[in-house]
């Protein structure tokens, strides 16, 4: 609409002319600094205004701590805590069994010394079979469980690589043979 | 009695109804012992009466040392006669020394008939397993005289039992042909003999852990020597050991099956030499294995074997104890092949022959020969 207006009407379209020239020679004049103008006392005077700035804000408004690991006494009452938990689990849900052996593994680390070369002394605790002329002994744990069938001492006794053993016993009267078998694995 | 499914404790054994308990005198730490039988609805055996008199659970560090002395009566629920059986006896399935066995072959059971299982062994259980100590006697197997098989086979009690009853009539009809042919003198004096093997054989005490090697200083590769069956299914092609002081461990085997059967399990026997020439059979070396006809496999079983300390390995020798074929069948080394003088001397003779020697101990060698008659 102003476009059409401006074609058709001579003194609207003067009137644009000159606001046309008056624009293009601001934007010359805004494109060359003037004179005089010391650039680095500018910018010292800049800074000091942010500076003061800052300062004015710190005074007026709340200090934001940045968040960091809290230490002393809150950290010892936490792993405390923390600790007494883990052992009544422990000493409520573990088998003293369990305790016992984990101690006894604990104690030949620390006797066999692995960080000063003495892991090949190390003997793991696992279960151990034995036999004899006696029958069958299971060792676990430092504990020994014995097998016998009555007083009499079996007739004979294998043992299996796969962890079992059998004692072979002998009725004196009927002659029937019973063998018994233990089973470590 | 105990029902066939049921709890009850123990420790007092089989008292009659409205019977004042006769309390023996118990030791402080000691405890009744919960124990239950479980047989299957449909088990050819039926319970006829138990006792557990003696029984008891002793607390030990961190669990129950459980004394398990049992007498069961059981009856052949069966058309078939009987040649086998073997129950569990379980304190604990996951604890080592938890779980125990009963077997007793070299059985003859008719229908309807009782016998009587009797065991006396110690199991163990955590003391956190459970609130009080129990021990459950369950069914793993019956082996009848046509050789067919009735349970769970957890402990692979089939495929034992089956060991045991070929070899019962093997040996049987050994002595059977040696009555024929030599009288009741040739048998006596094969009586005699066994009697007096069974009375020099050598038992050495060894100990087994799978993995555990705790001397490796010094040791040396050893090679098995081995006793060849000409009628043996599987040949042993060769095997070393490493050997320390008193201890073999990590023992390696390789074998050929030559026969046209393909073969599932394999046990071989490990018969040891120390440097002063005592002989003893140290552990047998089963394995599980899927081996076709004419092919070879190795067998790696993870063990260490740990002898007296005065024993110093010098040699060792494997044989072929017994073999299982892919359809179930077994087969067993012959008298002649168990006729060699390190095997007499070292392995014990069958169940079967024991039983017939101890009745020529007991009753004569006119026991012995009607025992021999009646199979």
């Amino acid at each position: 609409m102003v476009r059409l207006h401006v074609a058709a009407c001579e003194g609207c379209r003067n009137w644009v002319a000159a606001f046309s020239s008056d624009r293009d020679a601001l934007r010359q004049l805004a494109a060359v600094m003037p004179a005089g103008v010391n650039w680095d006392r500018l910018a010292a005077e800049m800074s000091a205004n942010v500076r003061v700035g800052l300062e004015a804000g710190e005074c007026v408004a709340p200090r934001v701590h940045k968040p960091v690991l809290a230490t002393g006494w809150r950290v010892a009452a936490a792993v405390a805590g923390v600790t007494a938990l883990l052992v009544s689990a422990w000493w409520l849900n573990m088998p003293r069994a369990e305790s016992v052996a984990l101690g006894r593994v604990v104690r030949k680390i620390a006797q066999a010394r692995p960080w000063q070369g003495g892991i090949r002394a190390f003997d793991d605790s696992g279960p151990l079979v034995q036999v004899s002329a006696a029958g069958i002994q299971l060792q676990q744990n430092g504990g020994t469980l014995g097998m016998s069938q009555g007083q009499e001492p079996p007739v004979s006794v294998t043992l299996n690589v796969q962890g079992s053993a059998r004692a072979r016993y002998i009725d004196a009267d009927t002659g029937q043979i019973t063998i018994t078998g233990v089973y470590a694995q | 009695m105990l029902g066939a499914s049921g709890w009850a404790f123990g420790q007092f054994g089989q008292q009659p109804f409205g019977a004042q308990p006769n309390f023996p005198q118990q030791n402080p730490g000691q405890q009744s012992l919960a124990h239950k039988i479980d047989f299957p609805h449909d088990a050819p055996v039926t319970l006829a009466g138990d006792e557990w008199g003696g029984s008891a659970a002793t607390v030990r560090g961190g669990a129950y040392a459980i004394d398990v002395r049992v007498a069961l009566s059981l009856r052949n629920a069966s058309q078939r006669r009987i040649r086998g059986i073997t129950l569990t006896v379980l304190a604990q399935e996951s604890t080592p020394g938890g779980k125990g066995s009963i077997s007793v072959p070299s059985l003859d059971v008719a229908p309807g008939e009782t016998f009587s299982v009797r065991g006396d062994l110690h199991l163990l259980r955590p003391i956190g397993a459970g609130a009080s100590p129990m021990v459950e006697v369950s069914l793993d197997g019956v082996l009848f005289d046509d050789l067919n098989f009735y349970g769970p086979d957890k402990l692979h009690s089939r495929r034992t039992m089956m060991v045991w009853e070929l070899e019962a009539r093997r040996d049987r009809q050994f002595f059977k042909a040696l009555l024929d042919q030599s009288g009741r003198e040739g048998l006596q004096k094969e009586m005699l003999a066994s009697l007096a093997r069974d009375g020099d054989r050598p038992q050495f005490g060894v100990q087994m852990v799978r993995g555990r090697a705790t001397n490796t200083e010094g040791e040396r590769d050893l090679q098995f020597a081995f006793l060849r069956f000409p009628d043996a299914p599987v040949e042993p092609m060769g095997g070393i050991a490493r050997i320390a002081g008193n201890e073999a461990r990590a023992p390696k085997l390789v074998v050929h099956n030559r026969s046209p059967r393909v073969i599932r399990y394999l046990e071989m026997g490990w018969i040891v030499r120390d440097s002063q020439g005592r002989e003893f059979l140290a552990a047998s070396l089963p394995s599980e294995m899927r081996l076709p006809p004419r092919s070879s496999s190795q067998i790696l079983p993870d063990a260490a074997l740990r002898f007296d300390p005065r024993t110093s390995v010098e040699s060792m020798t494997g044989f072929v104890a017994s073999v299982e074929f892919s359809d179930g069948s077994i087969w067993i080394p012959n008298r002649v092949e168990l006729d060699d003088p390190v095997l007499r001397r070292v392995v014990a003779p069958s169940p079967e022959e024991q039983r017939l020697v101890q009745i020529y101990r007991k009753r004569g060698i006119g026991a012995v020969i009607d025992e021999l008659k009646k199979f």
